[in-house]
């Protein structure tokens, strides 16, 4: 019943926005104008109504339901019942339409941009609906009927029962999706040849909305990835991670290039161009995964027949999109005010390192593809690949990061080089005697000076700004998400270069000695759950004696299906994380592995510094 | 300095970035890639000792010896050809005799590998999907895995 509820409304959008597309044409008129708008905000109330439908049939645990039966269990607690919905190939899809049809929604409430401009944009989203809506009813329904009669389900697959991969999920495609919107605005803007300041404006709005939910969904899934895989490190180089990676670099790209066109009023084929590569490479990503040519340790339900509707989509809609870019985009008059260096060859800088960037990751995910397709040969391209292309070409892009702010438009002065230098001698010769402190790793030093240096330097460029202006104002923002980008290098280097990792047995109630601190197993219990069992060691973190905090890594074991995951316990510290993983090795031995992470939460906190500088950017005048 | 001489400059300075990109990545490509075998085209590869290869397959029933102190052995099979790997560290929760596992490793000898990295399946079909067509061609593959 409720799956017929839902397929119903699921085709009553698709109807709404078919009338939207229909009316647009000739919504000249008062009346049929009134349709227009109502059909956008009909679909949007169907679209809703489909999806609270799939989370109504998840928690009540209807398994007539298929998408239900193959992913939940009644057993379930009930947050992930509901979050179920979207750990799931049909109820992301869903999800994937809801938020389309809400950028829609809320665009349309836009007051300051012309009316054609809105129409077209809307129209053009609803396109983009249209399309997505055909994929998802015909290749991944998520209200078929399960032909079986059966009244239990096969369960969620345990990794996913996590609270922080319950938000992860609707974040990360917020921004993902958002794009969509503006990629319509983009092609809207190049027919009506309407790229103007309001345009920019717009834009400028939805880039950065997307971009920090795209910030805020990765640095979910990167903390998710670190406490419950157990592997003790936050990004692996997946090509899950990879694609959700490349669409924020564009976006990043873009985001800065906006500040160019409304500086000089050029390079607005640039920006359309950076707009419509965001979406696209949205879609790319999407199709590599749901279809199964890359193999992710993330699971996810893959369809060979899936992947080639999406690849019909992206060549479809990335075709379409730069036809009318190359058709309709104009020969732009006026000259780049380029010098060495001023803020406008600072900004092309930084758009070529994070185009490379972009392209280099996006090579290392797809070459196994296309080497197995050329010579028969299979191989995989790993870590070591991507940090040693990936970090050397964004080098320049963080050292020019510090300063680039501070540079001027129209002269290549630096206001008060001095003391950038001064600040950036003192940084080094600090850092350098740090690393000498430790051990000397060049990775240490170099990540170590950058980070500083870019915290250090704009600091400084605030604090210049306020003796100019005399108070701290909002258009601090750019610098805020670059002290949280220092705040980010900080974190990697430090987790990474300096993370010590090591191997133990211990038998219950015996300590050993790690280093400054000593490690007590005090008792393993056993408890359960109403959908697992876990086995919980119980330890002691000493610091010479004195207890720091005791630290509880686990095994659980999930009846539905039948699965064991690793639960790392975790002691959280302002200068490092003490992880600990267990295992059982003999008879009341238990080996365990401990890393020391020193400021691995530097990189979720100067995450949290980007979303917000993101978030201000988008409401300040 | 004027103003042609630094966008001069500028243009040099992009080209320099690029070029020095490519040559980063082709370097790379060639140095850091690694080679997925079955075990039956591992031993019939022309891989030398120390070299990093990646080899899937199946551990094959009761080769599992746990040396205690972390320190495993076991057998990764096809059917046809067997590969001993040794691991020191933890093995993953779903490693099991009898199913799917990709090891990553250093070749010591011809049919021995000494494995850095032991995944295991991480749902319900984990196998790259390329070694799954290969295990399928020799009739090794069966849905139960």
């Amino acid at each position: 019943m409720i799956s017929l509820i839902g397929f119903s409304s699921l085709f009553l959008s698709l109807v709404s926005n078919l009338v939207v597309i229909i009316t647009f044409k000739f919504s000249k008129t008062l009346t049929i104008n009134k349709v227009f708008y109502s059909a956008l905000y009909s679909g949007t109330f169907f679209i809703v109504l489909s999806f609270l439908s799939l989370v109504w049939a998840f928690i009540s645990s209807d398994f007539s339901n298929f998408t239900v039966f193959q992913n939940s269990h009644s057993s379930k607690p009930l947050l992930y019942k509901i979050t179920g919905t979207w750990g799931n190939h049909e109820g992301s899809m869903l999800l994937w339409l809801m938020i389309m049809c809400f950028c829609n929604m809320f665009f349309s409430f836009n007051k300051i941009l012309e009316i054609n401009l809105k129409k077209l944009t809307i129209f053009f989203q609803s396109l983009l609906f249209i399309l997505f809506c055909l994929f998802v009813i015909t290749t991944s329904n998520p209200f078929l009927v399960n032909s079986l009669n059966v009244n239990e389900g096969l369960g969620l697959n345990p990794i996913l029962q996590d609270p922080a991969l319950a938000i992860h999920p609707p974040v990360l495609y917020i921004g993902y999706i958002g794009y969509s919107l503006v990629l319509s605005l983009a092609i809207a803007g190049l027919i009506l040849d309407k790229i103007d300041l309001l345009w920019i404006k717009a834009t400028k709005t939805w880039a950065l909305f997307c971009w920090s939910m795209l910030t805020g969904g990765i640095a979910l899934g990167s903390y998710w990835a670190y406490y419950e895989l157990g592997w003790g490190g936050w990004w692996f180089w997946d090509p899950v991670e990879n694609l959700s990676l490349m669409p924020w670099i564009a976006g990043l790209a873009l985001v800065h290039s906006l500040t160019i066109v409304h500086q000089e009023q050029l390079l607005k084929q640039w920006v359309v161009f950076l707009s419509i590569l965001c979406f696209s490479l949205s879609i790319i990503g999407t199709f590599l995964i749901r279809s199964g040519i890359l193999t992710s340790v993330h699971s996810f339900a893959t369809d060979p027949s899936r992947g080639i509707f999406i690849l019909i989509l992206f060549l479809v809609i990335t075709g379409f999109s730069f036809i009318i870019f190359i058709l309709k985009s104009k020969e732009s008059s006026g000259r780049l005010n380029l010098l060495f260096i001023n803020k406008t060859s600072a900004l092309i800088i930084n758009n070529i390192v994070m185009l490379i960037a972009c392209f280099t990751v996006l090579l290392g995910t797809i070459y196994p593809i296309i080497i197995e397709v050329l010579t028969d040969k299979r191989i995989s391209v790993g870590a070591p690949y991507y940090n040693s292309v990936v970090l050397p070409i964004l080098l320049p892009g963080f050292l020019l990061m510090s300063i680039a702010p501070a540079l001027s438009w129209q002269t290549n002065k630096l206001n008060k080089a001095k003391y950038f230098f001064y600040t950036l001698v003192f940084v080094s010769i600090f850092s350098l005697f740090i690393t000498y402190l430790t051990n000397f790793y060049i990775w240490g030093f170099i990540g170590t000076t950058l980070g500083l240096w870019i915290i250090a330097a704009s600091l400084l460029s605030i604090f210049n700004n306020y003796k100019a202006s005399n108070k701290i104002s909002l258009h601090n923002n750019a610098l805020f998400a670059h002290i949280g980008i220092g705040i980010v290098i900080l974190g990697i280097t430090f987790s990474s270069v300096f993370q010590i990792e090591s191997n133990h047995s211990i038998k219950i109630n015996e300590t050993i000695n790690i280093g400054k601190y000593s490690l007590k197993l005090n008792k393993i219990e056993i408890v359960e759950k109403s959908n697992y069992q876990e086995l919980i060691g119980n330890f002691n973190l000493y610091k010479q004696g004195k207890l720091l905090s005791s630290i509880k890594p686990g095994q659980r074991y999930y009846h539905v299906p039948k699965t064991i995951t690793t639960e790392a316990g975790i002691y959280h510290n302002w200068l490092q994380d003490f992880y600990l993983i267990i295992n059982k090795q003999k008879e009341n031995i238990w080996s365990i592995k401990m890393y020391q992470n020193p400021l691995v939460s530097f990189i979720w906190i100067g995450a949290l510094f980007m979303i917000i500088s993101g978030i201000i950017g988008m409401i300040k005048k | 300095m004027e103003v042609r001489f630094q966008r001069l400059l500028i243009i040099l300075l992009s080209l320099i970035l690029l070029a020095g990109s490519i040559l980063l990545i082709l370097f790379n490509s060639k140095k850091n890639l690694v080679f997925f075998y079955t075990p039956t085209e591992l031993i019939r590869s022309d891989s030398e000792t120390e070299d990093i290869v990646r080899v899937g397959g199946y551990v094959e029933k009761g080769s599992i010896i746990n040396k205690g102190n972390n320190s495993y052995s076991f057998n990764i099979t096809d059917n046809i050809n067997t590969i001993t790997i040794q691991y020191n560290g933890f093995l993953p929760d779903l490693f099991k005799e009898e199913q799917g596992t990709v090891i990553e490793g250093k070749l010591i000898e011809r049919s021995k590998v000494k494995a850095f990295k032991v995944f295991a399946k991480h749902d319900e079909n984990y196998m790259p999907a390329s070694i799954q067509k290969q295990l399928k061609q020799t009739d090794y593959w069966n849905k139960k895995y």
